[in-house]
């Protein structure tokens, strides 16, 4: 097997704020394949955009230094020594409201920041971000250089940003809910794009959504996270079609597609700073036992899969 | 049931510049668009990125000034008014953006910006201000302790629902809510959506809801317009949009919608999506179309009876 291009082990993060310190990550492990797609799903507030910025290098102040490692082909990027090779991993961030400069021209941006990390002239900068803009189907690439991020609509930044992430030409792309804001047919387009890029270029992909559909059609695999701990990992079929953890269940039960009623896992996720003891799910959770509460749950590994319950057999009764 | 929100003949312009020595021309961002919102219903608006429905959104709200056509709220028209007048008279009318950070200003604690919002609305005791703030996030499922919260430290799916508390808290009577549910995972995008019907029924809120997630708008939405390039397509009850649907964008837009398997039913659409620079002659869908015939090109498409609640605008939907 390939040495995978990302792997994360033990990752631990904690942010200090007034109301105490939040452990918003904890115990952290998976990896990406060269050239392969892993998805992170889980809860609103569960971590998953923490989990990218520690990846990036970009978490907030007040937060400790993150326990564990993360390699990136192979080199440890907490440590200084390595921290340059995050150039080559390209960001979709979640919100292209507040990602873009609304003072600058949506050309300006991206040559700045081809300006910083890629070779090459300004010409040649210019032609590839035009370039990137056909390939992200924006109309007009050539006019869309000089416009203010203002004048795009809400879809049509998100692919600006796609094309910004792709600008220094990365091995691995993180990407942040990258389709929320696109409609289904582009949103079609840019993943297989993204899948296409990804089978020309070796592009590694790392995703986080909260569209199941999105899943199944771009990913390999996926790890589900439950407050800022992995709750189930492995093959996207596989998981999706007999999921384990109660959790898992419990979500893919609230699909609109097949959802009986609207409804939802009773209960909130913890907030960071009142993680309850043992598993973290076991106040929402509809098989716990005394012990739940005592312990964190041992991991089980099955084959190519891992659920953080050892009770994941039972039945779920409504 | 009657209407509470509707507009005729509704044309918007964006970017025109009007100056002494450069005069640009702007792009009609929505171009004749006729709707008509019945109380107490949820009517869906759906289409491709960039179609139109923010802009739509806007000016039904009165945020952004129509260049022709006539709004009317409530029996009454409203249009012709300059922004600030129009928001006042309009103040039925509430809108979640669509970027949940767009609504929170980031040097205030999200309590701040809710008690603010109440406090214009003429709430101006303080204990009454608290009451409702923590009654309304539990209500969109988050700890009231929240309140003391800085935007940024707030997850996605945390500000996407303050930004819905902090509408709902102001007690509108039609709600436009953009995109209400992107970026929510579907545990909170089900309790969100149980809220919103629980709202409706509690206060007869009428929603305007503009979605992607056509499974969402399947679930939730009583009508359905189908928006292309600033136009509507297609329009009819979800169940006859859904079971039926008539227009060959429609059927592509449906077909591209992601599954839980995985599959791919159809090939995607072609084409490049259209800019409102260089919009297309007759039939504004007639580059990328399925059906496309040779009459497509010159024939304007008018919006015309397919079914029962249900017009398309496509001479040759019987075709396919
Ligand atoms: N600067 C901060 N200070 C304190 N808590 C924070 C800060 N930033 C984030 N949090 C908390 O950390 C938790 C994880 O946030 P994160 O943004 O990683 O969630 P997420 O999984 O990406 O959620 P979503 O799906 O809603 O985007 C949340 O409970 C959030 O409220
Ligand atoms: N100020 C402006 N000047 C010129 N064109 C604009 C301006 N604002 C928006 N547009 C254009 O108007 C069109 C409609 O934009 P709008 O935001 O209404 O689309 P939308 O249907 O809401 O798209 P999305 O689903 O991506 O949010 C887009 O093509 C956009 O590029
Ligand atoms: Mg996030
Ligand atoms: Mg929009």
């Amino acid at each position: 097997m390939t040495r995978p291009i990302l792997q994360v082990e033990g990752l631990a993060v904690e942010l200090r704020g007034e109301a105490g310190t939040a452990q918003i990550l904890d115990d952290v492990t998976f990896h990406v394949p060269a050239g392969g797609s892993l998805g992170i799903v889980g809860e609103s507030g569960c971590g998953k955009s923490t989990l990218l910025r520690a990846i990036l290098g970009i978490l907030p102040k007040g937060a400790e230094t993150p326990r564990g490692s993360i390699l990136f082909e192979g080199r440890d990027i907490l440590s200084d020594r390595a921290a340059s090779a995050r150039g080559r991993i390209g960001f979709v961030p979640q919100d292209p409201y507040l990602s873009l400069n609304p003072v600058f021209r949506a050309g300006d941006q991206i040559l700045e920041i081809m300006r910083r990390h890629a070779p090459g002239s300004r010409r040649d900068h210019r032609a590839k971000i035009v370039e990137l803009f056909r390939a992200v189907q924006l109309p007009d690439p050539e006019a869309a250089l000089a416009k203010y991020p203002h004048q795009f609509s809400g879809g049509q930044r998100q692919r600006l940003l796609i094309a910004a992430a792709l600008a220094c030409d990365p091995s691995l792309l993180v990407a942040d809910e990258p389709t929320t804001a696109l409609d289904v047919t582009t949103q079609r387009e840019i993943l297989s794009l993204l899948r296409g890029l990804a089978a020309d270029r070796g592009l590694a992909l790392l995703f986080v959504t909260h569209d199941f559909g999105v899943l199944a059609s771009v990913c390999d695999r996926v790890t589900v996270l439950y407050a800022g701990r992995v709750a189930e990992g492995g093959p996207t079929r596989t998981v999706l079609d007999a999921p384990q953890h109660p959790y898992t269940r419990m979500l893919l039960a609230c699909h609109p597609d097949r959802a009986t009623d609207l409804a939802g896992i009773p209960g909130t996720v913890p907030a960071a700073t009142a993680q309850p003891s043992g598993c973290r799910f076991h106040p929402r959770c509809p098989i716990v036992r005394g012990s739940c509460a005592e312990s964190p749950p041992q991991t089980v590994t099955e084959g190519d899969r891992v659920v953080a319950c050892p009770f994941h057999a039972e039945p779920i009764l409504a | 049931m009657p209407e509470i929100l509707g507009a005729s003949e509704l044309v918007v312009e964006l970017g025109a510049r009007q100056g002494l020595l450069r005069k640009r021309a702007g792009v009609r961002a929505v171009d004749g668009v006729d709707i008509s919102v019945a109380t107490g219903e949820t009517f869906g608006i759906v289409g491709e990125s960039g179609c139109g429905k923010t802009t739509l959104a806007r000016t039904l709200l009165g945020l952004q000034r129509e260049s022709g056509g006539v709004i009317r709220l409530e029996g009454t028209s409203v249009s012709g008014a300059a922004s600030r007048e129009a928001r006042s008279t309009r103040s039925a009318v509430q809108y979640v953006h669509q970027d949940p950070g767009a609504a929170l200003d980031p040097w205030w604690r999200v309590g701040a910006t809710l008690a603010e919002g109440l406090r214009i609305h003429g709430v101006s005791s303080a204990g009454e201000q608290s009451a409702r703030i923590a009654e309304m996030l539990a209500a969109v499922g988050l700890d009231p302790a929240m309140a003391d919260r800085y935007p940024h430290e707030l997850s996605g799916g945390q500000q996407r629902r303050i930004g819905l508390a902090r509408i709902l808290l102001l007690r509108p009577k039609v709600v436009i809510l953009d995109e209400p549910t992107a970026g929510l995972d579907l545990s909170v995008q089900a309790a969100v959506l149980r809220l919103l019907r629980d709202l409706r029924d509690r206060f007869g809120l009428t929603y305007v809801f503009i979605s992607h997630d056509l499974s969402v708008v399947r679930r939730v939405c009583d009508r359905v317009a189908v928006m292309y390039l600033g136009r509507i397509v297609e329009q009819g009850s979800t169940a006859e949009i859904f079971a039926a649907p008539r227009h060959p964008y429609t059927r592509a837009l449906l077909a591209a919608a992601p599954h839980l398997d995985g599959r791919e039913t159809s090939p995607a659409l072609r084409g490049d999506p259209p800019s409102l620079r260089a919009v297309p002659s007759g039939c504004r869908f007639h580059p990328r179309c399925a059906l496309v015939q040779a009459d497509c090109a010159t024939r304007e498409q008018t919006l015309a009876p397919a079914g029962p609640d249900h017009i398309v605008a496509c001479h040759h939907w019987r075709d396919g």
